[in-house]
């Protein structure tokens, strides 16, 4: 019997699970990772409090706040290119069971980490600059939120297969990918602030969608506004978990056969 | 004296057909090559060249040569990680290019070193992370899991994580990682490689209930007392060809011809007529020690007489062993890398 997909996720979390235990404990989660996030938020809405704009800071929290879990869910470029290192790909590419999918599950830490940093941000820290929740919107926001960590983590796979034989490069895509989103999606300045081919680039990545439902729910938006732009993020995060399985595939796996760069470890 | 199957430990033998379809391994005429793209312009290094290998069902097949001779090229192909560039092999009746997916069920694969493996789990959970890489579920995986631990001795440290162990104790959860899927066919790519004897000679055990359980073994080595003691047929390959596949004992009698005398009290003039004899292929001489290797039977028997002719009583002969077969056909190069 052939390992279903969701079993590879299941049994990658394994490593997950392992990794996130190896790199924090909850104080050096708490107080090194969290209070490094919270601070970024600070940092960005207080610029926002010197600018002569109304909403300006409401603005900027609730971006810098909702792109704290991307800087998490980007880590999925790293720990990826790690199979690489640890000798497990060639393995992995030697059993019946597709990668894709061990990829997948195996560092699902990230956006759970990201969750719980986004949902500080915005739910402890948000009050403080004017970003307050009923309690009816609790439920929508935490939505967004996963939909925002699980969305970005898509687009960090796809971006780990592309670089998992170029792993020097790991952490220069990560860095890009995150600060490019944090610049062009609607983070720091609105999508239209940007060139128009900018604003139609950034409609490919899920947090341009998740922030514009965020931005309605703060606001008190019609229903529509707030669901209308989940749609497009689920689209847009499948399209690109579908894209990295398809080049890890036959853009990675097959062309590594052929060319014998999977190497058997020593 | 060519012979199929594990003959030398009483496990099954070719059938009279000749067994082509029932052959675990068939490999035909395989090669591969590679684009160099070290200096100046691309050139291709040949890796593997015309293989030609069957390995019957229950055999453990030692396939030997120094480094650099194509060996794990051989393996990568035949777990489906390479490609052939020219050629075909099978596993199990399963083309490892067209059917790779169903090859990869089939086969284990264990290679040396103490990579491979996630140092953040325990070892029970890097048999259970594997173990579901092959679909085995909960309970099974399980089971497996803490049979295998019991089996390569590692039952007592399950729960510690893998970045804490000795090189030894990787490479023998790396055993357990590759039976993890129950594979009929297992590919041993120097896996003795970073354990220490005693963990060695364990090894071997392990091979000799491989082989009781019916699976196929393809072992590669250079360490001929490994060949020896665990294979039932050898390989020999150098620069990416097969050389020769014997049976392990039939080697040691093929090269009998290479018989080596051994002499003390022997002159220079003494060695350099010694030498001079038909049939007389190496001398050493060192001191009043003289060693000289003869190809055929005959030969030894004129050293022998020259050497009693003279005086020379302190003479003795010595049969070759694996070691000394693998010197004969890939030359004196031993382990340099090419």
């Amino acid at each position: 019997m052939y390992p279903s997909p969701f079993h590879l996720v299941r049994y990658g979390v394994l490593n997950a699970v392992a990794d996130f235990k190896a790199t924090y404990t909850w104080r050096s989660w708490s107080f090194g990772w969290l209070g490094r996030m919270l601070a970024q938020v600070l940092f960005f809405t207080g610029l926002g409090g010197m600018l002569d704009h109304p909403g300006a800071v409401r603005y900027l929290a609730l971006g810098n706040a909702l792109m704290t879990c991307v800087v998490d869910t980007m880590a999925v470029v790293a720990t990826t290119s790690g199979e690489r290192r640890a000798g497990t790909l060639s393995l992995l590419v030697a059993s019946p069971a597709d990668p894709m999918w061990v990829f997948a599950g195996r560092s699902l830490h990230w956006p759970v980490s990201g969750f719980a940093t986004a949902s500080v941000a915005l739910f402890g820290l948000g009050p403080f600059f004017g970003v307050t929740w009923a309690a009816a919107q609790v439920p929508l926001v935490l939505l967004l939120i996963a939909l925002t960590a699980l969305g970005t983590y898509c687009v960090g796979l796809f971006l780990a297969v592309l670089v998992i034989n170029v792993p020097r490069l790991r952490n220069v895509v990560s860095n890009c990918a995150y600060l490019a989103m944090m610049g062009f999606c609607g983070v720091q300045v609105p999508v239209d602030f940007w060139p128009r081919a900018v604003g139609a680039v950034v409609q490919a990545v899920p947090l341009t969608h998740t922030l514009r439902a965020l931005r309605a729910v703060s606001d008190n938006r019609p229903a529509a506004e707030v669901f209308g732009p989940v749609v497009p993020a689920v689209l847009t995060a499948g399209c690109w978990l579908l894209a990295a399985v398809v080049i890890f595939r036959w853009l990675v796996a097959v062309p590594a056969r052929g060319a014998g760069t999977l190497d058997l470890s020593y | 004296m060519e012979k199929y199957g594990p003959t030398r430990r009483g496990a099954t033998k070719r059938p009279a057909d000749g067994g082509a379809r029932a052959d675990a391994i068939v490999v035909e005429d395989l090669g591969r090559t590679f684009v160099d793209r070290r200096g100046r312009g691309a050139g291709e290094v040949t890796a593997l060249s015309g293989i030609s290998l069957r390995v019957a069902p229950g055999e453990v097949h030692g396939l030997l040569g120094p480094n650099g001779a194509g060996k794990t090229t051989l393996c990568k192909i035949l777990t489906t990680t390479l490609e052939p560039t020219t050629g075909s092999a099978r596993v199990l009746g399963l083309d490892v290019t067209r059917q790779s997916r169903a090859v990869r069920r089939s086969i284990g694969l264990v290679f040396g070193g103490d990579r491979g493996l996630y140092g953040r789990l325990s070892a029970r959970e890097n048999l259970w992370f594997w173990g579901a890489m092959y679909g085995l579920r909960r309970s099974e995986l399980r089971a497996r899991a803490e049979l295998l631990l019991e089996r390569v001795g590692l039952a007592d440290r399950a729960d510690a994580r893998v970045d804490t162990f000795s090189r030894g104790m990787k490479q023998r959860l790396h055993l357990a990682r590759g039976l993890v899927g129950d594979p009929r066919v297992v590919i041993l790519d120097e896996p003795t490689m970073g354990m220490d004897p005693v963990a060695a000679l364990d090894f071997r055990a392990l091979v000799a209930e491989l082989r009781e359980e019916g699976r196929t073994v393809l072992l590669t080595t250079h360490d001929m007392a490994e060949a020896a003691a665990v294979c039932d047929r050898v390989s020999l390959i150098d620069r990416g060809r097969l050389l020769m596949t014997e049976d392990t004992d039939a080697v040691g009698r093929l090269l009998s011809r290479y018989e080596r005398v051994v002499a003390h009290g022997v002159s220079a003039g003494l060695a350099d007529r010694v030498g001079a004899l038909a049939g007389v292929v190496a001398v050493r001489h060192e001191a009043d020690r003289l060693e000289a290797e003869t190809e055929l039977p005959s030969a030894t028997a004129s050293v022998l007489a020259v050497l009693a002719g003279e005086g020379v009583h302190r003479v003795s002969t010595a049969r070759p062993d694996l070691a000394e077969v693998y010197l004969h056909l890939v030359g004196r190069r031993g382990m340099a890398v090419t």
